[in-house]
């Protein structure tokens, strides 16, 4: 069970895991080549906005630094002096509606005949123009008038809040007068054109980027003109921020504005909000214009989109993965319930039902196939069992039929008591397999003793039933006939009337006259006897013959020999030479000689035993294939009857 | 048991190879009969390799004989030596069947 | 940010002449003007008495900074109060002199540097050092790397910034030491002059403007700086002085204002975060440009100038050396013809410590 359910999560995870790795690859990089699009598009944005704005704002500070040269060059080129320099400075002041106040300050040196007041200077109140020239020479030590005069060029001053309200940013453009000596320029004072710079904070403020983005101004020295914290205006510098708010990358950022350089940065603010800032300088004054675009903001539709996009994707995977998972159990499910039926099946449990077949296909398919399986096994086993069982039947029965067939022959020993003349012994060891060797002995009249061993072709149960028919007719026959060739022919003549199988038997016919010692023998197919004679072994030599049954036509001779008193003749079937040792040696006849003439003058029965004991010593455990059949008869003679 | 089958002027040759005995023999018999059911025509075997045989064989070789004889045909034995020739002449059968010395000498023999 | 410049009093002095030639009705005006805060102050002051409280005016040296944080923090953490004192601190910076303050009587103490006092008292105006606030020199000069200047005599020939007034001695003095001669330029209260490269080497002071070049974005390491007093020129600055009259009525007052400034001054170095708080509210009120990190820089220098360096010095003392070393560049320069007596100077001699 635990096999299949993680079959079907390995693949429902794998699925999953690669598709949000595919989502997540897509997904990020589109986000990522948005935003590089958008911070690009950003950037040209802010470019065309910052300069735009500074293009403004410099048309304007330009046009007054132009209108402070030009009165400086007229100062320089024509005499003016006291009032005619007071009235150019009015008029000036008159055609210039952006510049608040306008005058000029010179050196005291005699050298350069300043002018009186030394400092005249306008500027307006409402529609007036108010002269106010000042007295006081403090001017030889403030910034409008040092710095152009030391720099020897136009100087635009650090703004500052004025004087009257404390709340209006000024600012002031000097503009250095010459005086040629002939052999150097000098600065003999300066044309001042103070700017209120109202217009331009409002323009500054007024400057819309997004929704929280936001623009400042800077001064020369990095000081707040404009910001939307009205706390930093002329408070704070853009160093001292850094400072205060420990942020090293400010303090670079701002040094690099004030050296009048343009770029386009991101930056964490001192709120910790990211953003991206284009930053310009303004030409003439060397203020920094920048302008600041929050990240978030700027990306929130590109974001939004992801997230969208994302959140779908997402839903997409939940939903992938749950279907794939069901389908994935779908299959498993039954591969699990197939399993656990099969090892039901496998412990016995042949009726275990397999589960119910629901689709066609492969696991309905492998379910069909195991209840095909089942059901053949079933019947398999079933047929097994039944053979099994009939062939343990019939082995028994074979064993039976055995047991009787061995009892058919004659067993009784000594079989004559009263009839000294010969001694008759025989035995017969059957084969595991039911075979169809058969002796037997009976008398024909008082005189005349038949006695034939016989080995039926063949072994099991056709060789067993050949073979008491073959019995009985030739103990029928012989009773009847009194002839050993007449008893074979008659007996083969009505066995082949009904041979379709051509079982035939070998038979070794013949009978004793008790009262001479004659024997008249006939043979069908059966190997020779061993007479044992004067201490001697040694094979009769004998007619082969045809075997019996399978011809009717045979014709089988008689022949003759006669025993002297202490002859045995050794009557035996081929298990006997036949018999096979482990190494698969034969006893063969050579043995079967050595031995009876070993035991030559051993009692029968003890001879029968002793050759038995060496055929089975001979064979040394290997299996019995054969019946072992002998028949050993000796003659005594007449004459044992009266001792 | 192998038996090798070949075919020489409208005769059949067996050559039997190894022992013909109660579990070869139903297979040679079946084999036979077979073979004379599809193309009855007479038959040689060549005894020559085969070592031993047994009752049940001899069996056999009656019902080749007697199968033989209902089609019309003739059934010769060729090369039948030691333990088997004895085995056939202790049962007689050298006497029923047709010996030869040979297969041509069998061949011969037919005609 | 720096002293007043002397021809600024100048002016002022001429501007307050000037006011006094108007007309007699506004005069008759003024006095009258004059008494009734005049009733009121006396009246305040008994009352202020009757509570236990001498109500006394202090005016800084410049605009509210954090160079003047004890005097506030003392005022604002009750400490005037604890010895018996209700302070007023007025506004310094443009357009007001302490000196002119406290001559007039305006104020009881002013924050004056040591050299004005030393001049005043040349001039006749003897005014009493009731505590040394700044115990060692804090004038430097700053240069620019970049323009050449790694040393005393790269100045040779150089623009050099000289603030008016005494406040350029120490300078005059550095210049002399090392032979230079230099193109002097009068420097105002801004260093713009120096940060657009008019002049080569600015006045500074080091609690001030040097902090002011870094935060208009210059670094550090991109200045040459000279502090005079590792060049052997040590003005003591900042202290807290009484004209000797005033001293002489009240002594026990004026010590007793003296101890609790020094309080003052200790407990905002005790807490930095509490006092800049107090000092950028002030700023604010005055209307003046007020940057956190510039008056945190300053109040940290003020640390370091202000509290004794080894136990060599003691805070709020005048050291001796000090003083007769400034005495001799003022006397050497013809500031003054005479150094006063340290302990008629500093009190001493009338206290008896």
């Amino acid at each position: 069970m635990r096999a299949t359910k993680s079959i079907a999560r390995t693949f429902t995870l794998i699925v999953s895991v690669c598709t949000v790795l595919i989502f997540s690859v897509a997904i990020g990089s589109f986000y990522h080549r948005s935003r590089v699009a958008l911070e690009q598009e950003v950037a040209n944005n802010a470019a065309h906005l910052v300069l735009a704005s500074i293009n403004r704002v410099e048309t304007t500070l330009h046009a007054i630094g132009k209108v402070a040269e030009d009165t400086s060059r007229s100062l320089e080129i024509a005499g003016y002096h006291d009032q005619s320099l007071t009235t150019l400075l009015k008029e000036t002041l008159l055609d210039n509606r952006d510049i608040h106040g306008f005058g000029a300050a010179f050196d005291l040196n005699p050298a350069f005949n300043p002018p009186h007041p030394v400092v005249p200077y306008y500027f307006r109140q409402g529609e007036r123009l108010v002269f106010a020239p000042e007295g006081n020479f403090q001017h030889l030590s403030q910034d409008w008038y040092q710095i152009p005069k030391e720099l020897g060029q136009m100087a635009w001053s650090e703004p500052s809040f004025d004087k009257a309200s404390g709340t209006i940013l000024m600012t002031s453009c000097s503009v250095p007068i010459f005086s040629d000596n002939g052999r150097e320029k000098q600065v003999r004072g300066v044309v001042v054109a103070d700017v209120s710079l109202e217009w331009l904070t409002e323009l500054v403020a007024s400057i819309r980027v997004l929704d929280t983005g936001y623009s400042f101004l800077l001064s020369r020295n990095g000081t707040f003109l404009t910001h939307p914290d009205r706390d930093l205006i002329m408070n704070e510098t853009i160093f001292s921020l850094a400072e205060s708010r420990h942020k090293p990358d400010l303090r670079e950022i701002g040094r690099k504005m004030v050296l009048g350089e343009s770029g386009f940065v991101a930056y964490t603010n001192i709120h910790d909000v990211s953003t991206l800032m284009y930053y310009a300088p303004v030409p003439s004054t060397g203020w920094t214009l920048a302008v600041v675009f929050p990240e978030a903001e700027l990306y929130a539709d590109v974001r939004n989109l992801t997230l969208v996009v994302a959140g779908i994707a997402l839903a997409g995977i939940l939903l992938l993965t749950a279907a794939v998972y069901w389908v994935a159990r779908r299959v498993t499910a039954p591969l699990g319930a197939l399993a656990e039926a099969t090892e039901a099946i496998a412990s016995g449990h042949f009726d275990t039902e397999l589960p119910a077949v629901k689709s066609s296909d492969e696991v309905g398919k492998l379910t069909l196939a195991f209840t095909a399986m089942t059901g053949a096994l079933k019947k398999y086993i079933r047929n097994l069992t039944e053979t099994t069982a009939a062939k343990e039947r019939i082995q028994s029965e074979l064993k039976m039929a055995t047991d009787i067939q061995a009892s058919l022959l004659p067993q009784l020993f000594p079989a004559f008591p009263d009839r000294p003349e010969f001694d008759i012994h025989a035995a017969m060891d059957p084969a595991k397999e039911v075979g169809g060797d058969f002796y037997d002995f009976f008398f024909i009249d008082p005189t005349n003793l038949c006695f034939l061993m016989a080995d039926v072709a063949d072994k099991g149960v056709p060789a067993a039933l050949y073979m008491m028919v073959a019995k009985i007719l030739l103990k029928t026959e012989g009773q009847r006939l009194g002839e050993p060739e007449q008893i074979l022919s008659r007996v083969n003549e009505i066995l082949a009337a009904d041979n379709d199988s051509c079982m035939f038997t070998t038979v070794f016919c013949a009978i004793l006259n008790t009262e001479n010692g004659e024997v008249r023998f006939a043979n069908a197919g059966h190997n020779a006897p061993v007479l044992i004679s004067g201490g001697q072994a040694n094979f009769l030599s004998i007619r082969a013959g045809f075997v019996l049954g399978p011809i009717a036509e045979t014709v089988y001779t008689a022949e003759r020999i006669t025993l002297e008193p202490g002859d045995v003749l050794f009557l035996y079937t081929d298990g006997i030479t036949e018999a096979k040792s482990r190494s698969e040696e034969l006893y063969g006849e050579e043995r079967l000689l050595q031995t009876l003439q070993a035991a030559s003058r051993q009692e029968l029965a003890e001879m029968i035993r002793t050759v038995r004991a060496e055929v089975f010593r001979h064979a040394d455990g290997a299996p019995q294939s054969d019946d072992v059949t002998m028949l050993a008869i000796k003659y005594r003679g007449m004459a044992a009857r009266n001792p | 048991m192998d038996i090798q089958i070949a075919k020489e002027e409208k005769t059949h040759i067996l050559t039997l190879s190894g022992k013909l005995d109660g579990v070869t023999a139903p297979v040679y018999e079946q084999q036979v009969m077979a073979l004379l059911e599809a193309d009855p025509c007479s038959l040689i075997i060549d005894f020559a390799s085969l070592d031993y045989i047994s009752s049940a064989g001899l069996r056999a070789l009656l019902a080749t004989a007697k199968r033989i004889k209902l089609k019309g045909a003739q059934f010769h034995c060729a090369n039948v030596t030691g333990t088997v020739r004895e085995i056939f002449d202790i049962s007689g059968f050298s006497s029923i069947l047709r010996m030869h010395d040979s297969v041509a000498g069998a061949l011969a023999a037919i005609g | 940010m720096p002293l007043v410049p002397s021809n600024f009093i100048i002016a002022n002095r001429h501007m307050r002449r000037r006011e006094h030639a108007i007309t007699g009705n506004r005069r008759l005006a003024m006095w009258i003007g004059l008494a009734v805060p005049l009733v009121l102050f006396w009246l305040c002051l008994a009352h202020a008495r009757a509570e236990g409280l001498a109500k006394v005016r202090l005016m800084p040296l410049w605009s509210p900074q954090a160079q003047f944080a004890g005097y506030y923090m003392a005022r604002e953490k009750g400490i005037y109060a604890r010895y018996g004192l209700d302070v007023d601190i007025l506004e310094g910076g443009p357009g007001r002199s302490p000196l002119q303050s406290l001559i007039s009587g305006e104020v009881d103490f002013a924050v004056l540097w040591l050299a004005t006092a030393l001049q005043q008292n040349d001039d006749g105006l003897k005014l009493v050092n009731l505590a040394q606030i700044i115990q060692r020199s804090s004038l430097m000069l700053v240069a620019k790397k970049a323009s050449g200047i790694a040393g005393p005599a790269d100045l040779q020939g150089r623009k050099v910034g000289l603030w008016a007034g005494e406040l350029s001695l120490p300078v005059l003095a550095f210049l002399e030491r090392y032979h230079l001669h230099v193109q002097r330029i009068s420097q105002a209260y801004t260093v713009n002059l120096f940060l657009r490269g008019g002049i080569d080497a600015a006045s500074a002071m080091w609690y001030n403007e040097y902090h002011t070049i870094l935060n208009a974005g210059i670094n550090p390491d991109e200045l040459q700086v000279f502090s005079l007093h590792e060049h052997g020129i040590s003005f003591p600055e900042d202290g807290l002085y009484a004209l000797e009259q005033g001293y002489r009525k009240d002594p026990a007052r004026a010590r007793a204002f003296a101890q609790a400034s020094l309080e003052g001054w200790r407990y905002a170095f005790a807490h930095p975060e509490e006092t800049l708080e107090v000092v950028l509210r002030r700023m604010r009120e005055a209307k003046v440009p007020a940057s956190r990190s510039h008056q945190q820089w300053m109040l940290a220098r003020m640390r370091d100038l202000i509290m004794p360096a080894d136990a060599t010095e003691t805070l709020g003392r005048l050291q001796l050396a000090g003083f007769q070393a400034a005495g001799t560049i003022l006397h050497n320069h013809g500031v003054i013809k005479d150094i006063p007596d340290y302990a008629t100077f500093t009190g001493d001699a009338d206290a008896g410590h």
